[in-house]
């Protein structure tokens, strides 16, 4: 029995030991080491993706890149698309079907704060992309500085880009300009002569950050003279938008100054030919989007939608064509009428629709680009801010050029008054079924809800002079309490 | 007649008795015979036997020579190969009066106070059939009063008398006598003479049966925690190709749903409801001790549906098959869980895989045929009530016919009628399963190889199907010594789902009842162009030239090594590996598109590839050791798991031909799609300590330490814990004595703390990802950022308080279960919502919200009926759950302040009150916020209704009859619950129809409709273009109380009948067994309904109703 105990007292012992010792065996092979991850292979992470140029570089093209894949289909609402739906709401677009629920709440300026897709919801990531692009430059010290410093310039062009669209469209907006999630849920909004002069620094800051040149792909070397590809922004890229921004505000004498300063370079800006306005890196273009997208077409977002197939428009691919407005408001004469404007005839019906880009909807090599900005336009900017500053010659002497390369003969307004109003009317027929630009200029000139009470009826709705702006989603008044609606769309 | 015993009363105290000794004396053997010895030789003395047995099984023996009166240089002839320690005990002292017991690691011998009663047959040497008697006993000689004596295959039976005895006459020798008493195992016993005496065992109850838990396992009555298992029994009965589904009903606190009826369909399953807000709430799977995917990666195509919040394609348990699992615990409070620590706050379910037996080899063949259907369409407007409502939109409108209302001006012919759901999803599947199986071994090895082939097919038109082939391989193996065992597992199914892109459901629901023919004259499909040669139609079967092809590969290894180092220690690893390879492609040919706009458009294919791999390495140590009157058991482990998930998508386009679709090279253009290469690590220590005094007092302890590579730098460890008791309070000696009819009774509770990692990886890093475009811009590549990173992220954590009471009277026949529990899981991790001017729709990030799932569980299984040849069972669970959002800081000021209410269920929708329609305007109105009528109401404000969206109770009946042959099972499900219904169709009145898709067709609801002033009718009117002032009031319609609607139903679920082969008949076959069979899944429902389904709820293909034929042969 004795023995019997020693060995069990071993035994006790023995497995205590043993019991006592695993956890620390476990413990001692269990590490942090284990646990901890390196970023995945598929993507960089927020720290090193600044410290290369390469890298950082990309960062910014694809926000060119996003928006140039988003403009190969005009209905898929992006900033890109600004050129179908704005001009939908205005007088230039007729909605074929008008069962496209979407497309005919632009149509018939019914939009609802619940219901439709919002430019909104489309254009602030696209300044969260520039604004933590802006924080991440900032804070790098790894970058070739000239790189670093066009790279911040092309973030603080889009930020301002995309503002003038936001306050343009919805009046007061929410002004985010940093990563601070926390505070900018919470931001009010803030009135449009603030939102302008944040666009004029951010405009201003850009032209002295941008390359005069346009850049490669590397955003550091620029093209060799000749072969540019004009799809990054460049400091003249800002200052034609600057110029716009200050027309817009009504300072003339600072948008004629800008204005010049393009038009003035002629190294690179001439107007060239009516039917090469929207080819790739002609003269005239000052930013322009590379597609992106090759499939069947890989031409701009435009041409594919606009341009009509014989059989006509239909509810799938080609549900606008261009109202008899548009038509009807070219002179006699006019070479754009001819050479921007085309149609087809469908049972006894004829169908103009806006031939400014040339490719349809069929397989055809790359051959244009959409087009964001070009020289015309800085003309007759020019010419509007002459005007209002009483400079007649300087005006008309703007104006003619556009309507010379139109084939038409100089104005024969020669007042201020008459000019402003010649000028809007060039630009309607220059400008039309581009960005926006005739439901801007209505706006701008006060002339909104006198043309729109004559056209709303014409599509089936009624004009109300609240639908000039457009409402604000529903999803961040309900996420944002100090947002408040535009009025009108609170029943 | 035949007489079926009932019990009776008067014998429930002793069978309590026999049955709490009979346990006793079970536990101890089990004990003894996890030792076996291995010794042969031919005149050894006794002491080497002991020496042998000490060596092999660590027992000193003990014993007092004079007393025992042994003699250790007896000489012995002995031949044990593995043989149980009792048994070699019992060889070596036959004939001599001698007892054992073991007490630590001592096995002490000594003589018998009392010799046992023993089986004692009496043999008489008369021949001639005769009265016969005997007396029936248990297993310790006391006599069973009321069991039933029968001749088999005769009618003539009796029942013993007080004394336990019986007498028959006219019974021959070789008449074989069946004795079966209530809580007894039932026993043949041939006549060999005229007096005899039969003993009984205590049959092992359901009970007793092992139950699976995480790092070992346990049996009902002596688990601490809320456990439920469903055998490989119940599965079999099920036509399921996902064993999830076997599960629906049948488990309190589980609730499944299906997604789709396609091949593959995602399927959600909550423990106790949902745990998180919005995380993931899926449980953690385990198959045989190797973590599982809960989730597959995003796919290419959406058609098999989402499994839970996440996941668009299926659902990974689809990859198991069911006819390899032997059963599925569902582990659902803090002490069956909290020891997985971060993973397994939504509960868990363990799945364990059939094993080899050692014996004769079995071959077992199981092979059934079926067909399935879709079980209710939905009530559509037919032709004329299609077009009076297309022509009174119209008139409404005051809006003229127009060129694309191909419907009503006469592009189309106005008298067709096509009943759309009946060609497109009324065909019959066709259901196809083989099973293999080939087992057994010896005392030391056993395998077990089981093939399996399954195929389904669509009811979709066209020859879509898919494909299941399946091998499962284990082998077991031990030393002689018994100290060493090592198991491995292999597991290997290989998927091929043929499918197309689109699910034709929807389709079915919506085009117009006169939409076109499908085929032209001529065999062709029928565009129906219109004069401008546009299409006028998306005709359904284009559907069908589209390919989705899903071929997953699955593979589950796994194998334990176990070493006995000392009695009652062992260590322990597991190591797991399980790899998941996914390929999808999607071919959209040319001749899927309509004609006229092939020359623009171009042939396309998407191809998915995806691994999900998981290994795992657990080392472990268990110790057991008997300290005072209880018994100890200590668990510590430590776990290293990574899981990778690896995904390249794609894109080509440009395609010569459409037979060139699979092969990229001859693409013009290919362009890669999402790419995933994400890691997981895992790393804990663990530890349980379970202590269990005389099976009266039992607690279990757990605690885990775990480290996971999903949270930031701050956070990357945390600790688990929980605390478990029970008391099985019939042990107690007052208890017996003044409740004797009470045969089990226990009270548990448990507290403890699990956590919720389900967030993706990598969320708290900012990353940015390549995106790659067909022609790069200015030949780069663009990198993007995804959304705002959160370094700070931490474990949702969940605390969980359960209590559950066990009972079972008259000898378990009726047992009744009844637990309260209660989750809250605190510290939300939420996609913080952000309004988008701020960059990103959200944030993911713990928020001070804590949310609370309670609720009753209920269990209750009864014996109806029990006799030789009739045997009725029944089993009846309930849950009812409740959902509460118990704290929410700052509620009022954050985003969520619309979507919650503290106090309230956070399963909540937010409702406008519905005032019906305005008999003057004939549009919907509803309450405002102020009590006065609008038809625009503006949401949060007027949403002053609040709906539970969550189910209020679900459960299940279960039936299980047998008569001789005959078995029958049947399931009823049954849901109370409401969901959105679709009384008010999709816009009814409008119409839409071109190349790419159309609707028009609505529910016979919408007849119901306002059509002048002063009706009082339930639906608005009708209307074509739904200019905004009719649109507004329609579309809040569906976020108003009206369009939510009663969706319980109630279900047979499972109906399975089987007729067994007599015995005679087997035996002449040379059979052990073989039976033929029907089972039927989803047969028959009741429920109010509108809809497809009250389980999917949506427009896509509802859960099939599927029946088979089948038969089972085992040689």
């Amino acid at each position: 029995m004795q023995k019997h105990t020693i060995y069990v007292y071993r035994l006790y012992r023995m497995t205590a030991a043993l019991i006592l010792s695993v956890p620390f065996i476990i413990l001692s092979v269990s590490c942090r080491k284990f646990i901890e991850v390196e970023p995945p292979l598929t993507g960089l992470n927020g720290s090193n993706v600044y410290t290369t140029d390469a890298t950082a570089a990309a960062v910014l093209t694809d926000i060119y890149a996003q928006m140039s894949a988003r403009n190969a289909s005009l209905t898929d609402q992006s900033i890109t698309s600004i050129p179908l739906y704005v001009s939908l709401g205005a007088d230039e677009l007729i909605l074929y079907d008008l069962n496209a629920q979407n497309l005919a709440g632009y149509y018939r300026n019914e939009l609802h704060y619940g219901s439709h897709p919002s430019y909104w919801n489309a254009i602030y990531p696209q300044i969260y992309a520039s604004n933590s692009a802006i924080a991440g430059l900032n804070e790098s010290t790894q970058l070739t500085p000239a790189l670093k410093q066009q790279l911040l310039g092309e973030a603080k062009f889009i930020r301002a880009f995309c503002y003038f669209y936001l306050v343009n469209m919805f009046g007061d907006v929410s002004l985010v300009l940093d990563l601070d999630y926390k505070a900018n849920a919470l931001l009010p909004r803030a009135p449009v002569a603030q939102v302008y002069e944040q666009i004029i620094l951010d405009l201003k800051e850009a032209q002295e950050l941008l390359s005069i040149d346009y850049l490669q792909g590397d955003a550091l070397t620029a093209y060799p003279s000749g072969s540019e590809e004009r799809v990054r922004p460049t400091k003249w890229a800002a200052t034609a938008l600057l110029a716009r921004v200050y027309l817009y505000t009504g300072d003339n004498d600072n948008a004629a100054t800008e204005a010049s300063k393009v038009i003035d370079h002629a190294t690179l800006y001439n107007l060239g030919p009516l039917n090469q306005t929207f080819l790739k890196n002609n003269q005239e273009a000052i930013w322009q989007l590379q597609p992106v997208r090759i499939e069947a077409n890989p031409n701009s977002g435009e041409g594919r939608l606009f341009v009509l197939p014989p059989s006509g428009p239909n509810t799938i691919d080609h549900f606008v064509y261009l109202s008899p407005q548009v038509v009807n408001s070219f002179e006699t004469d006019d070479q754009r009428k001819t050479n921007w404007v085309d149609s087809v005839i469908v049972d006894g019906t004829t169908y103009y629709y806006p031939y400014k880009y040339k490719i349809g909807n069929v397989a055809a090599p790359m051959q244009e680009y959409p087009t964001i900005l070009r020289l015309a336009e800085q003309y007759l900017i020019r010419a509007e801010a002459r005007a209002a500053q009483n400079n007649i010659a300087g005006a008309q002497s703007d104006l003619n050029i556009i309507r010379s390369r139109a084939g038409l003969p100089n104005t024969t307004a020669a007042d201020k008054t008459t000019l402003l109003h010649a000028i809007l009317q060039e630009r309607r027929v220059e400008l039309f079924t581009e960005w926006g630009h005739r439901w801007f200029d209505l706006k701008r000139t006060g002339q909104l809800d006198a043309v729109m009470q004559v056209v709303a009826p014409l599509k089936g709705s009624s004009w109300k002079p609240y639908q000039a702006l457009y409402p604000i989603p529903q999803e961040d008044l309900n996420r944002d309490p100090n947002l408040v609606q535009n009025p009108g769309y609170n029943q | 007649m035949r007489q079926t015993l009932l019990h009776r009363s008067c014998t429930r105290y002793s069978l309590l008795t026999a049955l709490f000794l009979s346990l006793a004396f079970f536990t101890t053997n089990a004990q003894a015979n996890e030792h076996r010895v291995t010794l042969s030789g031919n005149g050894i003395p006794l002491r080497s036997v002991f020496k042998a047995i000490k060596k092999q099984t660590g027992f000193a023996v003990m014993y007092n020579t004079t007393l025992t009166m042994i003699n250790q240089d007896e000489k012995v002839t002995v031949h044990f190969t593995a043989t149980p320690l009792d048994e070699v005990l019992a060889f070596i002292f036959r004939g001599k009066n001698l007892e054992w017991s073991y007490n630590d690691d001592v096995l002490l011998i000594r003589k018998k106070e009392t010799p046992p009663p023993r089986v004692k047959k009496i043999v008489d040497s008369t021949v001639t059939p005769a009265l016969l008697t005997g007396k029936v006993t248990d297993a310790t000689g006391q006599p069973l009063i009321g069991a039933t004596v029968q001749v088999k295959g005769s009618s003539q039976g009796t029942t013993t008398d007080e004394q336990g005895k019986f007498s028959l006459a006219k019974v021959g020798n070789g008449d074989v006598l069946l004795i079966s008493s209530v809580g007894y195992e039932t026993r043949e016993l041939p006549v060999k003479g005229r007096s005899v005496l039969a003993q009984l065992n205590v049959l092992v109850s359901g009970l007793d049966e092992t139950v699976v838990i995480a790092y070992g396992t346990t049996t009902q009555r002596l688990s601490t925690g809320n456990i439920a298992s469903v055998k490989a029994k119940e599965i079999a009965m099920q036509p399921v190709s996902n064993p999830l589904l076997a599960l629906q009903g049948r488990v309190p606190g589980l609730f499944i749903e299906q997604a789709t009826g396609i091949p593959g369909s995602g399927v959600t399953v909550r423990i106790q409801g949902q745990n998180s807000l919005s995380a993931g709430s899926d449980p953690l799977y385990v198959i045989d001790g190797v973590p599982y995917a809960s989730q597959m990666l995003d796919g290419i195509s959406t058609i098999q549906g989402r499994t839970g919040a996440g996941g668009t394609a299926g659902n990974p348990l689809s990859y198991i098959n069911p006819a390899d699992i032997e059963s599925i615990e569902v582990l659902k409070d803090a002490d069956a869980t909290s020891i997985y620590g971060s993973r397994a706050a939504a509960g868990a379910i363990l799945i364990t895989t059939k094993k080899g037996k050692a014996g004769k080899t079995k071959v077992d063949f199981n092979w059934q045929q079926g067909w399935a259907k879709v079980g209710n369409f939905v009530d559509l407007l037919n032709t004329q009530q299609y077009l009076e409502m297309r022509h009174e939109a119209k008139r409404n409108d005051n809006v003229a016919i127009g060129p694309t209302d191909y419907d009503i001006n006469g592009t189309w012919d106005t008298t067709r009628y096509t009943d759309w759901q009946k060609v497109l999803i009324g065909g019959t599947a066709q259901y196809s399963d083989a099973q293999l199986s080939v087992s057994g071994g010896t005392a030391s090895t056993t395998f077990l190889v089981n093939g399996g082939y399954h195929r389904e097919t669509t009811v979709f038109p066209g020859g879509l199907h898919d494909q299941k082939a399946s091998v499962h391989l284990n082998v077991s193996h031990s030393s002689p010594n018994q100290r060493l065992r090592l198991q491995v597992d292999g597991k290997y199914l290989t998927d091929n789902n043929q499918l197309t892109a689109t699910d034709l459901t929807p389709i079915a629901l919506q085009l117009a009842p006169n939409a076109p023919a499908l085929y032209q004259p001529g065999g062709q499909l029928n565009w129906a162009t219109n004069a401008a040669g546009a299409s006028t139609w998306a005709n359904p079967l284009a559907h069908l030239e589209t390919t989705y092809r899903n071929r997953v590969h699955n593979l589950i290894g796994n194998a334990i090594l176990r070493y006995r180092v000392l009695p009652g220690l062992d260590i322990k690893a597991n190591l797991g590996y399980t790899y998941i390879i996914r390929n999808e492609a999607l071919l959209y040919p040319l001749s899927a598109s309509p004609p006229e706009t092939r020359p623009s458009s171009t042939n396309s294919s998407r191809f998915g590839n995806d691994q999900l791999s998981t290994w795992l390495i657990e080392p472990q140590a268990t110790y057991t050791r008997n300290i005072h009157k209880g018994k100890l058991e200590v668990l510590l482990g430590s776990t290293f798991q990574q899981n990778q998930s690896n995904q390249q998508q794609l894109n080509a386009v440009g395609f010569s031909s459409d037979l060139l679709l699979e092969d990229i090279r001859a693409a013009t253009t290919v362009t890669a799609g999402n790419t995933i290469a994400s890691v997981y690590k895992y790393n804990a220590i663990f530890g349980r300590l379970n202590y269990n005094w005389q099976n009266k007092y039992i607690i279990n302890l757990n605690a885990r330490r775990d480290g996971s590579s999903r949270f930031g730098a701050n956070n990357l460890f945390n600790n688990f814990w929980s605390v478990g008791g029970a008391w099985l309070f019939y042990n107690e000696s007052f208890i017996q004595k003044h409740l004797p009819f009470l045969s089990y009774g226990k009270l548990r509770a448990s507290y403890g703390t699990s956590g919720n990692d389900q967030i993706g990886d990598y969320r708290f890093m900012s990353l940015y990802f390549s995106r790659s475009r067909a022609v790069p811009y200015q030949g780069v590549t663009g990198l993007f950022t995804t959304g705002f990173p959160n370094p700070y992220l931490q474990w949702e954590e969940i605390r969980k308080l359960q209590a559950g009471l066990e009972t079972g009277f008259w000898a378990d026949r009726v047992l009744f279960n009844l637990t309260y529990y209660r989750n809250r899981s605190a510290n939300q991790l939420l996609f913080y919502a952000l309004p988008v001017l701020t960059g990103h729709t959200d944030i993911t990030s713990n928020f001070p919200a804590t949310i609370q799932n309670s609720g009753w569980e209920l269990t209750f299984n009864t014996i109806n009926l029990q006799g030789l040849d009739f045997h009725w069972s029944s089993s009846i669970n309930l849950t009812i759950p409740e959902n509460r959002l118990l704290e929410y800081k700052n509620l009022a000021q954050s985003v969520d302040a619309p979507y919650y209410i503290i106090g309230e269920p956070f399963l909540i929708s937010r409702r406008y009150p519905a005032l019906g329609v305005d008999p003057a305007t004939g549009i919907y109105i509803y309450t405002d916020r102020h009590g006065s009528p609008t038809s625009i109401p503006t949401y949060p404000e007027d949403a002053t209704v609040i709906v539970n969206t969550a189910p209020k109770y679900y459960g299940g009946l279960q039936n299980s009859i047998r008569y001789r042959g005959f078995t029958l099972d049947f399931l009823i499900q049954f849901v109370k619950q409401e969901a959105q219904s679709n009384h008010f169709g999709d816009r009814p009145g409008a119409f839409y129809s071109d190349a790419f898709g159309s609707y028009g067709n609505q529910p016979v609801a919408v007849l119901e409709r306002w059509q002048k002033n002063g009706d009082q009718r339930p639906v608005q009117r009708f209307s074509s273009t739904y200019p905004v002032e009719i649109a507004l009031p329609y579309w809040s319609i569906f976020d108003s109380d009206a369009a939510f609607a009663d969706a319980s139903f109630l279900r047979l679920k499972n109906l399975s009948l089987s007729w067994q082969l007599p015995a005679a008949q087997l035996k002449k076959l040379h059979l052990q067994q073989a039976r033929i069979f029907t089972q039927g899944q989803n047969l028959l429902t009741f429920t109010k309904y509108s809809g497809l389904d009250p389980e999917s709820r949506s427009n896509t293909l509802p859960p099939l109703r599927v029946w088979t034929l089948g038969i089972q042969v085992t040689l």
